[in-house]
């Protein structure tokens, strides 16, 4: 298992900025592994069949909650900088979907605005903690964890421990790189390109079959 | 406890935390000037200019405009700049009494420095200081440590005093230098800060880690804290050296006024 969660507070910098073997600055994966084909509900209340909804299309999936301090916000910032930067064309060609790990606090409502303070077509999804745990399971994820209140008086104000990585999904439904916190604007200018060449290869060879 | 800012990468909290180093540092200059005065007098405009740049000092480091700016937000790193490198310095040394400076001048170590007060050496020194300490591998490298970021600023108030002590030149037997110089001296560190303003303001991406990967503080994008930290150096540092420029006209003008009566 891909030991990669961090509670929220810490702001783990350790990314191996040296490029691998097809030059992803991000964790790519040596064995690449099916998505999880799971069904949750979107901000508007639909149903959102993942694999259905993001097939060739270059997804980044991340699981967090709207009221994490640190790690989700830095992220989505980080990549909506950096996808606000590629080319239209390319811009369409990518989804970003966020579950949230805090189904108490994030009501599709709230999830929908905090999301938009980012990029309006950012994708939010809600569900069960235990269904979105086991979600994160079989992405090789580490479930999330509700810490205790901070707050003695205020039994709603509490950090939720999660996974940090944002998880690279080429369209043929492959996780193939992981981007831990830590990953700067300048790594996802750097990746996005591949990362989009990439899923075009792999809807040219599933487009093959 | 931090007893120094540094960067933490923990969420931002409006919670009041402590320093100590800030205040035994602005105890220590406080102890310092009692010491370099106490023989000597000194009169009460003198002590409030060196008082007020001390208080200077301690809002630059102390919470929270120094945790800020230690480990948050590049727009408040730079406000530390301008006050810890452009307003504290002056301050300083226009509080410093010249009975005591010319006393001090006369040791031996002291009248070594002497080539440092040369506008020339003063100018460059200065700027140097400005373009490795805003240097992205050196800010990253430094801020997360409080013993670097103590050398940062240190490095800002020692870098400030040189680059002030030509413009106030408090020590009376020695001549200044001509108000036309100290002007173009001012003059020309306007258009030199205009470079780091350039590469923060008109970056495509954003220079420091530190700040990027930063907690969020106040809803600002990296790239929008590192464009108000550009338009921070251009405007404040704008303002406080034409401030001082105007200061040295008008005292020009009042002295070819006083020669012609």
């Amino acid at each position: 298992m891909l030991v990669l969660c961090a509670a929220c507070g810490q702001v783990d910098d350790g990314v191996d900025r040296s490029e691998g073997a097809d030059g992803l600055r991000g964790l790519e994966l040596e064995e690449t592994f099916e998505a999880a084909d799971f069904s949750l509900l979107d901000t508007q209340g639909d149903r959102f069949d993942f694999r259905a909804e993001t097939e060739g299309a270059l997804t980044l999936l991340f699981f967090g909650y709207t009221h994490c301090p640190d790690i989700c916000p830095v992220q989505l910032s980080i990549l909506d900088a950096a996808l606000t930067d590629l080319a239209y064309v390319q811009r369409q060609q990518v989804k970003l979907v966020f579950v949230t790990t805090d189904p108490a606090r994030d009501t599709p409502a709230r999830l929908r605005e905090w999301l938009d303070g980012f990029d309006t077509s950012f994708i939010g999804l809600v569900g069960e903690l235990d269904r979105i745990n086991e979600i994160q399971g079989e992405f090789r994820l580490p479930p999330a964890v509700i810490d205790p209140p901070h707050d003695a008086n205020a039994p709603d104000a509490y950090y939720v421990g999660h996974a940090t990585p944002i998880i690279a999904i080429t369209g043929d439904g492959q996780v193939r790189a992981l981007y831990p916190s830590g990953i700067r604007q300048s790594d996802w200018q750097h990746d996005l390109p591949l990362l989009l060449a990439l899923n075009s290869t792999a809807a040219g060879a599933s487009g093959g079959q | 406890m931090q007893w120094w800012c540094a960067a933490q990468g923990i969420p931002w909290s409006w919670s009041w935390r402590a320093y100590p180093g800030v205040w035994i540092f602005v105890a220590l200059l406080g102890l310092a000037y009692w010491r370099f005065t106490r023989n000597t007098h000194v009169p009460p405009q003198r002590r409030t200019r060196f008082a007020l740049g001390v208080a200077t000092l301690w809002i630059a480091l102390d919470w929270p405009v120094g945790a800020l700016g230690a480990g948050y937000l590049a727009s408040i790193h730079m406000v530390q700049f301008l006050l810890i490198a452009l307003l504290a310095p002056p301050l300083l040394i226009a509080g410093l009494p010249t009975a005591a400076l010319q006393r001090a001048a006369s040791v031996r170590g002291v009248s070594r420095l002497r080539p440092l007060s040369n506008p020339l050496i003063a100018l460059l020194a200065f700027h140097a200081i400005i373009i490795a300490t805003h240097w992205p591998g050196v800010v990253d490298g430094l801020m997360g440590s409080q013993l670097g970021s103590l050398g940062l600023d240190l490095s800002w108030l020692l870098g400030g005093m040189l680059f002030w002590w030509p413009v106030i030149s408090p020590v009376p037997h020695r001549p200044r230098f001509p108000f036309g110089v100290r002007i173009g001296y001012l003059i020309v560190s306007t258009v030199l800060m205009t470079l780091p303003y350039v590469f923060l303001t008109f970056a495509q991406l954003p220079f420091y880690a530190t700040y990027e990967l930063a907690p969020p503080v106040g809803g600002l994008s990296a790239g929008e804290d590192q464009r108000i930290a550009g338009l921070v150096m251009r405007l404040g540092g704008g303002a406080i050296l034409w401030t001082a420029i105007g200061v040295l006209f008008w005292q020009w003008y009042r002295a070819e006024n006083a020669l012609e009566v």
